[in-house]
């Protein structure tokens, strides 16, 4: 409190103090602004005093006239400053110096110096280093052990070697999975790999209309956590229209894994479920233009998903968990989006290679 | 002057601008400037998907500055001024206009144009024409100055806002509505005064 104590002190003490110049302003201010010598004289006492002073004034300003305009025109006439500019520090010292705060600079961009001398200003501490890392057991990470579709499924023959071959590979295969079925089967007792199937579905078209309505708590429902970002990745801020209109062949399941993750006792389950469906999607920014697929084209979808139950945890459901996508797979669909390619970064210009001259040095 | 000091340090944010006042500095530590928020909604706003065939609707993105030291009322000469430009042309006008505040604008303006690209499916930057922009008050940090005869005043140290709304397309042929004649219209207006004019005491 003390500076403003001796601040308004000084108020009290000085303010009797002040040189009383009103008069002269006023006398000053009327000169510059008056560019008539023939017009009025200043009356009354105070002018009769700078009589002469005027008139030396109007002298000049009657050379003045005949001078072009630029030089007349830009300064202020009315001003209530003393025309000595030794009042200067005097005016400036009846304002009481206050740091304005700076909203507009960059923490990001000082250096780590400066941040710490702001912070010793203000008396804050460095913040805690945050050295958690949270990670989530009720959900696996990954596939383990992902299904190989045979390529070409849904179009080539059944008749065609390729296909014999895969067919017979699959055959081998088989058995693995019956294993992890039966493991299943030891958690759930009435899990039938054709019940399943219809359940699945259930599940994926769920899963589906609930990121078309941004349904974020029924989505939890349906998706495990490692595919809960995948689901929502490019959904922000759009119209999402989908709509599955049949099932080109019934579900049915290819695959299916267990393994148990940190003790032996947890143990996940995946299976792999085949979707062959036709399904409509369209997808609308957030103007309501159109950005990819259509509302009156339907397409055929095959699709590979993984779902996965933490069969330990007596709660657990069967949600998906990640999409098999074929290396065969044909490229998506261009977005409708078109954007200008940024420029390529210039590459830097590589220095001729010059002899490395030494320099002379002088003998001791 | 009771009511001034108590504004001066009621409010936070004058922490160690004097010293001797040590409670007031934990205080500053963690105050934060307001800052509008409502303007920045128009960008979560999401509009129904369009018919096929209709004209797409133009893109638009919102943005603003806030709390920069400069006069509100100085800043809304500039804030008019680039009222109903492309944003090439208020960028370049800016540029020459020898005013702090058009720093700001001009900022303001091209972080929008940016943020319309990146965020808001705008293909060409140079599509866009400033459809609003305008300034507000933003903090007030009150000081004191010494009058005669032991008095003291006000002074407030002003800070503003700025908004801007940048639109895809052309803007429109005269925005602010002043109906501007073409030489030829003006030439034929003022002849068709001329012959309208009636001349006294003739027939």
């Amino acid at each position: 409190m003390s500076a403003i104590r001796d601040f308004t002190s000084q108020l009290k003490s000085k303010g009797r103090r002040f040189p009383d110049y009103s008069a002269r302003t006023s006398f000053n201010g009327r000169v510059l602004c008056r560019l008539d010598p023939s017009g009025p004289r200043p009356r009354g006492p105070q002018a009769q005093g700078h009589a002469d002073v005027s008139a030396i004034a109007d002298f000049l300003l009657s050379t003045l006239r005949h001078a072009p305009a630029a030089f007349l025109q830009p300064y202020r006439t009315t001003t209530n400053k003393h025309f000595n500019p030794k009042y200067k520090k005097e005016r400036a010292a009846k304002y009481l110096k206050i740091d304005l705060p700076k909203f507009d600079e960059d923490a990001g961009n000082m250096s780590p110096e400066k941040v710490r001398q702001k912070m010793k200003e203000r008396g804050m501490l460095p913040p805690r280093p945050w050295i958690e890392r949270p990670f989530y057991i009720s959900a696996t990470g990954g596939i383990f052990e992902a299904y190989i579709p045979p390529e070409g499924d849904g179009k080539a023959s059944i008749v065609s070697t390729t296909r014999a071959k895969q067919t017979v590979q699959l055959l081998e295969k088989k058995s693995k999975s019956m294993m992890a079925v039966r493991k299943i089967k030891s958690f759930e007792e009435d899990f039938t790999t054709n019940e399943f199937c219809s359940q699945a579905q259930n599940i994926y078209i769920k899963a589906h209309e609930s990121i078309a309505n941004h349904d974020k708590e029924s989505l939890r429902l349906y998706v495990t956590e490692k595919a809960y970002p995948e689901f929502r990745h490019n959904t922000w801020e759009k119209t999402i229209h989908w709509k599955f209109l049949e099932s080109l062949e019934p579900p049915r399941v290819v695959h299916a894994r267990c393994t148990d993750i940190v003790s032996k006792e947890n143990i996940f389950g995946q299976v792999t479920v085949r979707f062959h469906t036709r399904q409509q999607l369209a997808v609308y920014d957030r103007f309501g233009r159109l950005l990819h697929g259509s509302e009156i084209l339907a397409k055929d979808v095959l699709e590979y998903i993984v779902f996965e139950k933490h069969l330990a945890n007596m709660y657990g459901t069967w949600r998906i968990h990640a999409k098999i996508i074929p290396d065969w797979a044909p490229p998506k669909d261009p977005s409708k989006l078109t954007k200008i390619r940024p420029e390529p970064e210039p590459e830097p210009t590589k220095m001729l290679d010059k002899p490395e001259e030494t320099p002379a040095i002088a003998d001791k | 002057m009771n009511k001034i000091l108590k504004r001066l340090f009621g409010v936070g944010l004058t922490p160690n601008h004097v010293h001797g006042i040590h409670t007031s500095a934990p205080i500053a530590a963690w105050v934060q400037a307001k800052t509008p928020q409502s303007f920045l909604k128009h960008n979560r706003k999401i509009f129904p998907p369009q018919a096929i065939g209709e004209e797409p609707r133009p893109a638009f993105v919102c943005h603003q500055k806030t709390n920069f030291k400069y006069s509100p009322k100085k800043l809304w000469y500039i804030a008019s001024f680039v009222r109903g430009m492309t944003v090439d042309e208020a960028i370049k006008q800016l540029s020459f206009v020898n005013k702090k505040g058009a720093v700001f604008v001009k900022e303001a303006i091209q972080e929008a144009q940016e943020l319309a690209v990146k965020d808001h499916n705008v293909e060409y930057k140079s599509n866009l024409w400033v459809a609003e922009s305008f300034a507000n008050k933003g903090m007030i940090i009150k000081g004191i100055r010494r009058h005669a005869r032991g008095r003291m005043g006000e002074v407030r140290y002003m800070y503003s806002h700025y908004f801007v709304r940048l639109e895809e397309g052309k803007p429109p042929k005269d925005y602010y509505k002043r109906n501007e004649l073409t030489p030829q219209e003006q030439l034929d207006s003022w002849l068709e005064q001329m012959r309208k004019r009636k001349i006294i005491n003739s027939y």
